[in-house]
């Protein structure tokens, strides 16, 4: 099987995408309304989901609908907020066997797409609003998992260090928007943005797996038909500027590790050649456990447990991020940068470079082995307008030299510093 | 000659083998068409709960420093030739390690030179090397991985628990150990416990995916030298019924509280390992599972949100239900939860739930074959659970509801519960 991505156009600004291979034993159909992020909105769409998977119209109860799910096989019905770069992406899912492999030889596929069907497009109302017990509870639970992203101090430093680097752009506002915009949250303002999210933003189906996605498509092309759209084409999205000056910022938190992120700007436009090039620096630089920063600042100085750069493609950045004793602040970021400095001119070696190509390719390789991997893989293809498979984008990692690495590195500039320590802790660079 | 198997199933219509190589190492593999990628599972009974052992049947039973499974692991990656990471950087591997309560896997995943990532994995898991010096620069990132497990709220509220249930099982001390249990490791303590538990007919290597059997033979055949005989004994845990705690919190910065309850439940023997787990993955989707009359109930409340979910603890020696989540208000969650068990318990394990949490869980395990990373992890679950992984899929499609629920009958008694809270008050 190869993998590639079979995109029909269903309506204007509606997709039907299918990625077959008979390989796995189940099948994968997600729904993603796609829209740009503003403060405004964030929250009120943020709550849609949540409150479309507590039933529709067909099934307005939601154990009726747990247990139908139940009965699917344990079909994994999943509602969820992503963001991508300057994209809120508001997505429904639904995973189970593929007819093939139940006890009985039931339809199961069938099942599961007019199941997602009815729960995006024949949500149950009350006076032309969502149910407002449904919108009372989801609209805490929003608020707490606003609340909770504190939970997790690895994650939530990196989505500070985020926030401060995007400021004013909509890259900047968090997947579920802001605690303040959620406790405005009424019935009606949520049924109002979800039929502003169906009316207008553009639709992408995705169904991945080895059943045949014939069916679905026509299940969802019918179904499709009967709504009014008015799509607002998406504005391209923009890779973040370097800025003039380094922002700082330092919060304290009850932790006993302190966080480090510091957020770069990679200077990167929308060349294929470049962005190869960008993501190859980042992997020879902390991508992986025999990278720079893995073999400097862990194993060699034995400073943290973790330290690693990620490259975010969207919007052109770069972040490292450390755990680390806060006495040991000033001597990770003196060594974080130094060995940007040694990617900049040149200072890695062969094998290196050698090493994190064959990583590179060994993970893009691995993405169509899984249904959850390849759905998010042409997702972000999808977002960006391209249609790559992972072979291609893998052809194109290949090609990079040793040059353009350290061509990409020396456009790498640092924007921002965040810091999360401990209360009372130090507060010296 | 090594003993060679094929192991088919016609409910899937698949196959594996199952080879005993003559080195005492048992081999799992399973090819599978149209992937790309190969994963290897490397694994040896041995955990952070395996602390206290004997060698010999005479010997005396002597205690390790909590926390050296998991510091072995970590030195397994340094060679005298230098660290295992950069040779795998040479095939392009992504490989990693994890210690869990029960054993310790060393693992690779390639799209490309298998054979070379095979010897690697085979050569660091049999090829012990460690210095002192070693061990004292492991000693500062192993400490602070504690450290970031010390922040960790779910991690917290996990072992908070067990602590609270186990009076003397060793499954109630932190996988990585403490900062000052790992200082008392030295080279010596590490190799003695390399040579007691990475015997090769102390381990298993389960394989799956784009392979061919004879690659793999052929890097066992060169690598792999014959075992001697495996005679540890595990000191038996004398682990009462009884619990040592009802509550217990920790502060913590979090923004809705966690809270974990457990039930202790009496261990299943060696021979009923695997189904009386199966079972009760069953039950408790059944008595808490989302399509369940309690999880509709709790979440209707605003009690708890998609966090909460169920899972069987289990082990050798330790048996605990728990039902884990998040809540404002958990004790409120804790005594909701004991009331609908209790109401259950005196009409029975209503049948209907039973079966629809049956095909649940099967669909759950059936999926689990078109992953390579989760299907050697379940090979392995099941080949230290004494069955195969077919058995697994087997046994929950005959399951009964009579032994579901005998069992529920047994289980999930309120005098042997607990509940752990994380909260910002500490109270």
């Amino acid at each position: 099987m190869d993998q590639t991505l079979n995109r029909t156009k269903l309506l204007d600004q509606v997709y039907f995408n299918a990625i077959r291979d008979e390989k796995f034993k189940s099948n994968r159909i997600s729904i993603h309304l796609l829209t740009t992020l503003s403060e405004d909105t964030a929250a009120q769409n943020a709550v849609v989901p949540a409150i479309l998977r507590k039933g529709y119209a067909g099934c307005p109860d939601f154990t009726e609908l747990n247990r139908k799910l139940a009965r699917l096989y344990g079909a994994m019905l999943d509602a969820d907020v992503r963001k991508i770069g300057d994209y809120q992406i508001i997505n429904l899912s639904i995973q189970s066997l593929d007819d093939r492999f139940t006890m009985e030889n039931e339809a199961v596929v069938k099942e599961c797409c007019e199941l997602l069907c009815g729960l995006l497009l024949d949500p149950k109302t009350v006076d032309g609003a969502f149910d407002p017990t449904d919108v009372e509870l989801e609209k805490k639970y929003l608020i707490a998992s606003i609340q909770a992203e504190i939970n997790e101090k690895r994650s939530y430093a990196i989505n500070r260090c985020l926030e401060i680097m995007c400021a004013g752009s909509p890259a900047g506002i968090g997947r579920y928007g802001s605690e303040a915009k959620a406790q405005e949250i009424t019935p009606q303002s949520a049924f109002a943005a979800y039929e502003r999210l169906i009316r207008s933003s553009q639709i992408e189906i995705i169904f991945c797996g080895s059943g045949d996605p014939a069916p679905a498509k026509e299940l969802f092309q019918t179904a499709f038909a009967k709504v009014e759209r008015a799509p607002q084409a998406l504005p391209e999205m923009e890779m973040l500027p370097a800025s003039e000056k380094v922002k700082r910022e330092t919060d304290e938190l009850d932790v006993t590790q302190a966080k480090m992120v510091l957020g770069f700007t990679a200077d990167v436009g929308r060349d294929r050649a470049a962005l190869a090039a960008a993501r190859m620096m980042v992997a020879v630089y902390g991508g992986t456990p025999f990278s720079r920063l893995f073999l400097n600042v862990r194993e060699k100085l034995s400073l943290c447990y973790y330290c690693a750069a990620r490259f975010d493609r969207a919007k052109g950045t770069m972040m490292v991020d450390c755990g680390i004793e806060d006495q040991n602040r000033q001597k990770a970021y003196d060594e974080i940068l130094r060995q940007l400095d040694v990617m900049k001119e040149g200072g890695f070696t062969d094998e290196e470079f050698d090493a994190a190509k064959l990583s590179m390719q060994n993970s893009f390789e691995n993405i169509g082995d899984s249904l959850a991997g390849l759905e998010s893989w042409y997702l972000g293809q999808i977002i960006t307008g391209e249609y790559r498979s992972p072979k291609e984008e893998t052809e194109q990692i290949l090609a990079v030299s040793r040059e353009a690495v350290v061509a990409a590195a020396q456009k790498v500039r640092l924007d921002t510093v965040y810091y999360l320590t401990g209360k009372g802790g130090s507060d010296h660079e | 000659m090594s003993n060679r198997q094929i192991v088919k199933n016609a409910r899937l219509g698949e196959s594996y083998t199952k080879i005993e190589h003559t080195s005492g190492l048992t081999l799992l593999l399973y090819p599978l068409e149209g992937y790309s990628s190969a994963y290897a599972l490397f694994g040896t009974d041995f955990g952070s709960i395996n602390s206290t052992f004997k060698t010999a049947p005479d010997a005396p039973f002597s205690t390790v420093p909590a926390g050296i499974a998991h510091f072995l692991e970590h030195k397994m990656f340094e060679k005298e030739d230098g660290d295992a990471f950069a040779k795998y950087a040479k095939t392009g591997a992504s490989a990693n390690a994890f210690t869990s309560f029960d054993k310790t896997c060393y693992l690779f995943s390639c799209s490309q030179n298998f054979e070379a990532s095979l010897e690697i994995l085979l050569d660091l898991v049999t090829r012990p090397y460690f210095t002192q010096e070693s061990v004292e620069k492991e000693q500062g990132i192993i400490g602070q991985e504690i450290r970031m497990y010390d922040d960790s709220p779910d991690w917290r509220v996990l072992f908070n628990m067990l602590e609270s249930l186990y009076k003397n099982h060793p499954v109630k001390i932190d996988i990585a150990g403490t900062v000052e249990s790992i200082a008392e490791i030295t080279a010596d303590t590490l190799y003695s416990c390399y040579n007691t538990f990475y015997n090769l007919r102390n381990m298993v290597l389960a394989i799956a995916g784009n392979f061919d059997i004879d690659t793999v033979l052929r890097c066992c055949d060169k690598i792999l030298k014959p075992a001697p005989d495996f005679q540890v004994e595990n000191a038996p845990v004398d682990e009462p019924r009884d619990i040592l705690e009802k509550r217990h919190v920790q502060k913590l910065d979090v923004a809705t509280p966690l809270f974990s309850i457990g039930f202790k439940e009496e261990p299943d023997d060696a021979a009923h390992f695997m189904r009386g787990d199966l079972l009760s993955e069953i039950i408790l989707d059944a008595v808490a599972g989302e399509s369940s009359k309690t999880y509709r109930e709790l979440y209707d409340a605003g009690l708890i949100n998609q966090t909460f979910g169920t899972e069987v603890f289990s082990g050798d020696g330790y048996l605990t239900s728990i039902f884990a989540g998040e809540s404002e208000d958990p004790d409120e969650v804790y005594k909701r939860l004991c009331a609908a068990i209790a109401a259950m318990k005196e009409t029975g394990l209503p049948k209907e739930d039973f079966e629809r949490s049956k095909r649940c869980v099967y669909g759950r395990y059936v999926r689990a074959f078109e992953s390579v990373e989760v299907l050697c992890s379940a090979m392995i679950t099941a080949h230290f659970g004494g069955c195969g992984i077919y058995d697994i899929v087997e046994m929950i499609a005959d399951m009964t509801y009579e032994e579901a629920a005998a069992r529920f009958a047994q289980m999930l008694c309120e005098e042997y519960g607990t509940i752990s809270i994380v909260n910002t008050t500490g109270e």
